[in-house]
């Protein structure tokens, strides 16, 4: 081998190797576009032509489609709000209480991160059918909340731990009372990190599956649960076309991520910076 | 305590009694439950070591996690090998690749795999069509289509992992490696893997847990045929009622858990990696 032949390998062949793992990563997850556009009414690649009758088929209430999304939407932004709220409110109050009580109450609450949700849904069916709160909306929002808010801890300390604390001292030695200290110091600082947290704790259940696929059966069918059950009942494409739908939702969520948000951090920084 | 701290402690209150009531206490119950349904005593336990069935569960889970675990690893790592070593605008492809599927529901990535897999699915058409095959191939509701989704499920988040050991690593220590005279496979055995123990540690550790506890890709890629702990649990919660056998195979799930923290913890390293996470 010569020595220039060798350099070829030693560099381009981990190249390569990289570029067909992150093929393998992203080529499949778009295999449900064409099948979306399929002209047959099972799952399969398009035929003759394409056609956009599977997502019309999403529109139509009956479907099951439509209402299952907004049972979704309603839930997710409602634990969000709870997550975010609550999360908020331990985060600052763990940044600025002095004592151990903290620390190790936000290893428990962010427990759920680690621990197989499988378990935590076996202790929830037996509380919610303890208390009559299976298939409830109630039920469903307060499960989601909980595992909601190790996220959102995370996201909002983040912010915090880019707060100066001298900024709290010299609003108490200004005289400043607790209340406005917490609402009008450190609140208005931490809103980007907020933000972040609620928008992730509304990520976490809009997807979640586990845990509702247990504590729901009928009253209560939300996106993931509908999915589930319709992978497991049939071949439907109708699936393939919200499967493309939420794709094309997870694209363009990520391309603003990207490009916008960072636009954004970088003005803020710029704008602290001077 | 000052009125101030007294605020702050009051704002940790309502987390700490939603987790403490709505999240410890049903687990805790669950372990409770484990020596006392149907009957007081260690009974689940002697069963779940003497019953055949549950013998076979555990052994399917232990051996598709850890294959999963292995190629996750391997493969998440010469990505993240590669993202670092790439000029910023390509490396921002690369992540919008990685971060698409990280961020697209489970269900969506376990449909898209049944749909390429199957027997009349995409992949086999084109291998039949093309005459690479004469009869089409058992690619789903087998381990071998559990293990392909259940990798590539895990594979984003152990190169996130990766991604950010290495990107720490100072490249001043390579450039020394090289000024001596190093030839890049030893610099590449002798320098960074060495270097990046920590991070293949933390990302094995994270992707053995979520395996030994994954319900959803084992349950609609295996279909019943590639039985899982989480699986198995959840069918005797709500099919065959079987409350004590469930919540004693989740209280050993919780128990492996804790041990492979417990474990993990021991190593400076990664103590070291998870106090450096919590800044």
């Amino acid at each position: 081998m010569t020595p220039r032949s060798r350099r070829l390998l030693e560099r381009g062949l981990p190249k390569l190797v990289a570029w067909l793992l992150l093929a393998f990563l992203f080529v499949p997850v778009l295999v449900v576009i064409p099948v979306a556009l399929t002209d047959r009414d099972y799952l399969s690649l398009p035929n003759n032509g394409i056609s956009f009758d599977h997502f019309a088929a999403l529109a139509n209430w009956r479907a099951g489609w439509m209402p299952s999304i907004l049972t979704s939407l309603g839930i997710a932004m409602a634990s969000a709000v709870i997550a975010t709220a609550v999360s908020a409110a331990f985060a600052i109050g763990a940044w600025v209480y002095v004592g151990r009580w903290p620390s190790i109450l936000r290893v428990i609450l962010l427990s759920p991160l680690i621990v197989p949700p499988i378990i935590y849904a076996v202790g929830m069916v037996r509380l919610w059918s303890k208390l009559g709160l299976l298939d409830t909306w109630l039920g469903v929002t307060i499960v989601h909340v909980i595992l909601a808010m190790p996220l959102a801890v995370l996201a909002i300390g983040a912010s915090l731990s880019n707060l100066d604390p001298r900024l709290v001292q010299a609003a108490r030695s200004l005289g400043a009372r607790p209340a406005t200290i917490f609402g009008r110091v450190i609140l208005p600082n931490i809103v980007p990190g907020t933000v972040a947290g609620a928008i992730l704790a509304f990520i976490v259940s809009w997807d979640e599956i586990t845990v509702t696929l247990f504590i729901t059966s009928r009253g209560i069918v939300t996106l993931p649960r509908k999915i589930w059950t319709s992978i497991a009942d049939a071949v439907d494409p109708a699936l393939a076309a919200i499967a493309t739908v939420m794709l094309a939702v997870t694209i363009v969520g990520l391309i603003l991520r990207m490009t916008v948000w960072d636009r954004i951090a970088q003005r803020r920084s710029r704008h602290d910076f001077q | 305590m000052t009125s101030f701290q007294r605020w702050a402690f009051c704002l940790t209150v309502p987390a700490a009694l939603l987790t403490l009531c709505l999240y410890v206490l049903p687990i805790l119950q669950v372990l409770a439950l484990s020596f006392t349904e149907p009957t007081v005593g260690l009974g689940n336990y002697v069963a779940l070591f003497q019953n055949a069935a549950i013998g076979r569960v555990v052994r399917t889970t232990v051996f598709v996690s850890a294959v999963t675990t292995v190629l996750t690893i391997v493969m998440s790592y010469a990505v993240a090998f590669a993202l670092v070593h790439m000029p910023p605008a390509t490396r921002r492809v690369a992540l919008f690749m990685v971060m698409v599927p990280f961020w697209i529901s489970v269900l969506v990535r376990a449909f898209a795999w049944i749909t390429i897999l199957r027997r009349n699915g995409v992949l086999n058409s084109a291998l039949v069509g093309s005459g690479a095959v004469s009869q089409p191939l058992e690619l789903v509701y087998n381990q071998f289509g559990v293990i392909v989704g259940m990798v590539h499920y895990m594979m984003p988040f152990a190169i996130m992992l990766l991604y950010a050991n290495l990107s720490e690593i100072d490249l001043r220590i390579i450039q020394a490696a090289r000024s001596l005279g190093a030839r890049p496979v030893s610099i590449f055995f002798r320098v960074w893997l060495p270097l990046s123990m920590p991070g293949l540690a933390i990302a094995g550790l994270f992707i053995v847990i979520f395996s030994l506890g994954f319900l959803v890709t084992p349950a609609i890629l295996g279909a019943g045929r590639v039985l899982m702990v989480a699986e198995y649990i959840s069918v005797q919660i709500s099919s065959t009622l079987r409350w004590g056998v469930a919540t004693a195979l989740s209280t050993m799930l919780l128990l492996v858990v804790g041990i492979l923290i417990a474990l993990a913890m021991r190593s400076p390293a990664l103590r070291a990696a998870f106090e450096g996470g919590r800044k």
